[in-house]
């Protein structure tokens, strides 16, 4: 690849403690990940792969090495910055949806929207376009309790597409879903990386729903393992 | 019925620990302004009527509320203390009975400001009748006749140049302090000389009121009813007991009023407190209490597990209220006989009669906070309450 | 941030909501009305006129001044008015009906006394008349008596020698432009006042409680207060000249530690709010910890987070305020009423109706630093872990 990574990973070590206990999570990690790319991580528990997501979404920070995403790196910046950069940059989606349960679908959707310079109206209609996008538009005026988990979990999404970011981050989508639910929320992340070009990267134990991406990379003890491609696309990881 | 078992309610309280001790201070701040209004009408009471005697009789002019109103010209008084039957008199036969002036005098205090204190003017007799309950501390008694007075303990110690040996001046007439003495009631506020002498310096054409013992067998309602429309000497009569009670009943009325007033509106914020404590209790223990339910606990055990909760609380609460009222209990502080305008010292007084009512109140507290959580508690659907995490 | 958002969390658990308000409503309530109280104790300090002095006897509150003081009185510099002013201690039909009832120099009373607007009757009748009266609205209203009536008033210092009462026609009724100088206040004759003492315990029991005296504008008061004085240095009844905030102030300091004593039970009151709003804002805090993770992973900073529960604590609780000093301007009137004899000045100042509001929203603010600080700092990966 002549052009650069959009996602590099340097040499990056974190631990945890627990309980006075030292637990090394990630192992003087690199990895490298391109731009357009849809990608799932797997491992065993433990074996580093949502510290690795939350380390790439700026929501955590390494003890040492680098993380670059296109030209910021994060491992450098303080707290207020790494909100900021979350903010322009990063949509996450969890395995329990977090939506606030006071609030509506599009409220919830409007939410990340009210940290960028948009007017109300613009926060609307932007909101509006993310849960048609995933099918919601109908359940707009829905709160959480009162939408199916699969809905919930679109819901989740919209939330996380609504500023347009660079990166989809989504820890364990389907953890809580349904076989059918799941399905269409893993129909809806390749439509978005297809159709839309974003970026994904989704952590995930359901060997089913990593087949829908484009590269699966397996961590073990916090080291990087092999790649797999399974939809045979020519995305390029590569691994040091 | 199965009893939720008492450990899960303590463990309960520990677990959520800053709301338990959140809600026990709240209701111990509550519980001590109450336990420290009751102090202080302890304290009043224990000073007014706890030493007013039965076998004394005050006599004022009809009418008046209080000896600064009273008068008596020195043929009535003369009447009334050698000519009354029910009178008990002392081993050569002169009745104990004593005419008094009293006349409450601005004096200077010690820490600057000004005071009224009483100024008694007393007859020797004043001492027969009292003997025992006035105790010199220090000097001696003044001489009869002479231009010297006693003053009480709390005064000495509050009211420039009222020490032994210092000169008090009243109006233009100077007096020598000779003695301190004490007295377990409201007397010893008070400032006391040879009546005659008094009379003339302060320029009182009158004397305020005459005390006398009763013989045992005398009638004080008889005695009250004969004199209130003597034609020669009319008078209102009352035991030294009811006397002082009409004296304080202003204040303590006040006090009392105070008290209950306190109560409701700060049990009324301590209640909810202690409801939204409890709530939280609840809410945090729906997936619990679902397991219990399930397992065969009757809701009735479950809503009594959280009144006995609630209840706890309401105990923690009184207790430290109690401990943070405890310290008050001797505190001095003054305030104004209203009759009179004169000054009265008094200590608040944590007896346990108003640890007792603390507590109750505190209970009560935590028996209303409870109500309401434990009747939602006792309403969850079992299914319900498994689901829910 | 979105106050949208704060609205919903509140209304999402509207039991906690409404008992954290109400305890709030019932606090401030109760600080409004023990503040007060406090400072109707003080008001006739506050309020007294500069330009009015009064002669008492050094000796007790209780001795009376000889008649013959005032035309010497008269005859110091600087001084206006004298009038004589005796405290006369009576009351209607039953010793609970109580009030302030004081012998005067009618004719230059309302000189004297500006703040007295004469709003039924007429000042001319009342001077015109022998046992004429003149009554505050208050003391009107309470025992229903109007211009024209007759009322019977039971002297305890001065009773009639035939043990009836004393009887006064009233001819005027005023109001008061002072909260301090109460409406609970009759005021009658000198004049007929002698007549009847003069008559019944002949010429040597007339006296004076007080003499009040204007002073002239510009005169220098210590400087009449040290004239009158010196006139009556060797008796018979040496004199004390104060100023009328000085002569008030010897009542007010009656009350002895009762300010302290209110003071304290506000504190706890304070206190025992406070810890009440921590509370609940810590139930807040704990159950709504995800999402915050949330909010921060969105990339809400730390200030958001923060000011989430500042704003949400400042409404419940400048909610509860609002509502507190108005149940406190409420009972204004009837409390005002009730004391107005012992006490009179109950007037809810706008300073304690804003120290009200502040206590309230500084209890919210306080309150909300708790949780708002272990929010902000709390990591979001942790946050998202929790389990609620």
């Amino acid at each position: 690849m002549s052009e650069q990574a959009l996602i590099r990973v340097r040499d990056v070590t974190k631990t945890y403690r627990r309980g006075g206990e030292e637990l090394r999570v990630l192992e003087e990690l690199s990895l490298e990940m391109q731009e357009g790319s849809f990608y799932a991580l797997m491992g065993p528990s433990g074996s580093g792969k949502t510290t690795l997501l939350n380390l790439v979404g700026g929501l955590d920070r390494a003890d040492s090495g680098e993380v670059w995403v296109g030209d910021d790196e994060l491992n450098g910046m303080a707290g207020a910055e790494l909100a900021r950069w979350r903010a322009d940059h990063v949509g996450f989606v969890f395995q329990g949806f977090n939506l606030i349960p006071v609030l509506t679908a599009r409220e919830n959707v409007e939410l990340p929207l009210k940290l960028a310079p948009i007017g109300a109206k613009r926060r609307r209609e932007q909101a509006e376009y993310a849960l048609e996008l995933v099918g919601l538009a109908d359940r707009a005026k829905h709160r959480p309790s009162q939408l199916s988990g699969g809905q919930e979990q679109r819901v989740a999404i919209a939330r996380a597409l609504a500023t347009d970011p660079l990166l989809l981050l989504a820890d364990e989508p389907t953890g809580d879903l349904d076989r059918a639910s799941a399905d269409q929320i893993l129909d809806l992340l390749q439509r978005l990386n297809g159709e839309l070009s974003k970026t994904i990267l989704m952590v995930t134990h359901d060997p089913a729903a990593a087949e829908r991406a484009q590269t699966i990379v397996h961590l073990d003890k916090g080291r990087l393992g092999r790649l797999e491609h399974p939809a045979a696309a020519p995305t390029a990881t590569t691994g040091s | 019925m199965a009893l939720v078992p008492f450990k899960y309610t303590l463990r309960s309280l520990f677990v959520r620990r800053s709301a338990t001790l959140l809600t026990v201070f709240g209701t111990g701040a509550t519980v001590a302004v109450l336990a420290g209004v009751l102090s202080l009408n302890k304290g009043f009471e224990a000073l007014f009527e706890a030493h007013g005697r039965e076998d004394l009789v005050v006599f004022l002019r009809p009418g008046a509320q209080s000896e600064g109103e009273s008068a008596f010209s020195d043929d009535r008084a003369d009447i009334l203390l050698k000519s009354l039957a029910e009178v008990a008199t002392n081993a050569s036969g002169a009745p104990l009975a004593s005419a008094e002036s009293f006349l409450a005098v601005r004096l200077r205090k010690t820490d600057g400001g000004e005071t009224n204190v009483p100024i008694r003017g007393v007859q020797p007799a004043t001492f027969a009748i009292r003997a025992g309950e006035i105790r010199i501390v220090e000097g001696r008694n003044f001489q009869p006749g002479s231009d010297e007075v006693i003053v009480g303990r709390p005064v000495s110690e509050r009211i420039r140049d009222a020490s032994v040996g210092d000169v008090l001046t009243l109006n233009t007439t100077p007096f020598r302090v000779v003695g301190i003495f004490e007295h377990d009631g409201p007397l010893d506020s008070e400032v006391w000389g040879d009546v005659e002498r008094m009379r003339v310096a302060l320029k009182r054409p009158v004397y305020n009121r005459v005390l006398a013992q009763l013989r045992p067998d005398a009638e004080v309602a008889a005695l009250a009813a004969r004199l209130e429309d003597d034609r020669q000497v009319p008078a209102k009569v009352q035991t030294e007991r009811e006397y002082l009670r009409n004296q304080t009943g202003m204040l303590s009325g006040a006090l009392q009023f105070l008290g209950f007033f306190l109560a409701v509106i700060m049990g009324t914020a301590a209640v909810f407190t202690g409801t939204n404590t409890m709530l939280s209790a609840l809410a945090s223990r729906v997936h619990e209490i679902g397991i219990l339910l399930s397992t065969g606990f009757r809701p009735m055990a479950i809503s009594l597990a959280f009144l006995l909760e609630s209840l706890l609380l309401g105990l923690l609460g009184g207790v430290v209220g109690c401990l943070l009222a405890l310290p008050l209990n001797g505190v001095e502080t003054g305030t104004t006989n209203w009759q009179t305008f004169t000054e009265v010292a008094f200590a608040f007084r944590v007896t346990p009669d108003v640890l007792v009512r603390a507590v109750g109140f505190a209970l009560i507290l935590g028996l209303l906070g409870g109500t309401w959580p434990a009747v939602r508690a006792a309403r969850l659907d079992p299914t319900d309450a498994l689901r829910r995490r | 941030m979105s106050l949208k958002l704060v609205w919903r969390f509140l209304l999402s658990h509207p039991v906690r909501s409404i008992l954290t308000c109400g305890s709030i409503v019932v606090a401030v309530f109760l600080l409004c009305v023990l503040r007060t109280t406090v400072v109707a104790l003080g008001s006739s300090i506050e309020a007294a006129a500069a330009n009015r002095l009064v002669v008492q006897s050094s000796v007790s509150l209780f001795v009376p001044l000889p008649l013959s003081y005032q035309p010497k009185i008269e005859q110091v510099d600087g001084i206006e008015h004298v009038i004589k002013w005796t405290w006369f201690g009576g009351y209607y039909k039953d010793p609970q009906n109580f009030f302030a009832q004081f012998a005067v120099d009618a004719a230059a009373t309302m000189e004297v006394y500006p703040e007295m607007e004469i709003t039924e009757g007429s000042y001319d009748a009342f001077l015109a008349s022998r046992q004429g009266a003149l009554i505050g609205r208050d003391l009107a209203e309470k025992y229903e008596w109007s211009v024209g009536d007759r009322v019977p008033i039971i002297g305890t210092i001065y009773p009639r020698a035939d043990g009836g009462a004393w009887e006064f026609d009233v001819e005027a009724i005023y109001d008061s432009r002072n909260p301090a100088f109460g409406e609970q206040t009759l005021l009658f004759h000198h004049t007929y006042f002698e007549e009847v003492l003069k008559a019944e315990q002949g010429p040597e029991a007339l006296a004076a409680g007080v003499y009040i005296m204007r002073i002239e504008p510009g005169t220098e008061p210590t400087t009449v207060m040290a004239a009158v004085d010196a006139l009556f240095e060797s008796g018979p009844q040496r004199v004390q000249t104060t100023t009328e905030a000085e002569f008030n102030r010897q009542f007010v300091t009656m009350f002895g530690g009762i300010p302290t004593f209110l003071s304290w039970i506000g504190g706890s009151v304070l206190f025992a709010i406070l810890l009440a709003a921590i509370n609940t804002m810590l139930m807040a805090g704990r159950e709504r910890t995800r999402i915050l993770g949330v909010m921060k992973a969105m990339g809400f900073g730390s200030g958001s987070v923060f000011a989430l529960f500042v704003v949400e604590a400042v409404v419940l609780c400048g909610a509860g305020g609002l509502i507190g000093v108005a149940f406190a301007k409420l009972v204004e009137t009837p409390i005002a009423v009730a004391l107005s004899t012992m006490m009179p000045g109950f007037v809810l100042t706008t300073e304690t109706i804003l120290a009200g509001l502040a206590v309230a929203v500084g209890v919210g603010l306080v309150a909300a630093l708790v949780p708002a600080i272990a929010a902000s700092r709390l990591r979001p990966v942790e946050a998202l872990r929790a389990e609620v």
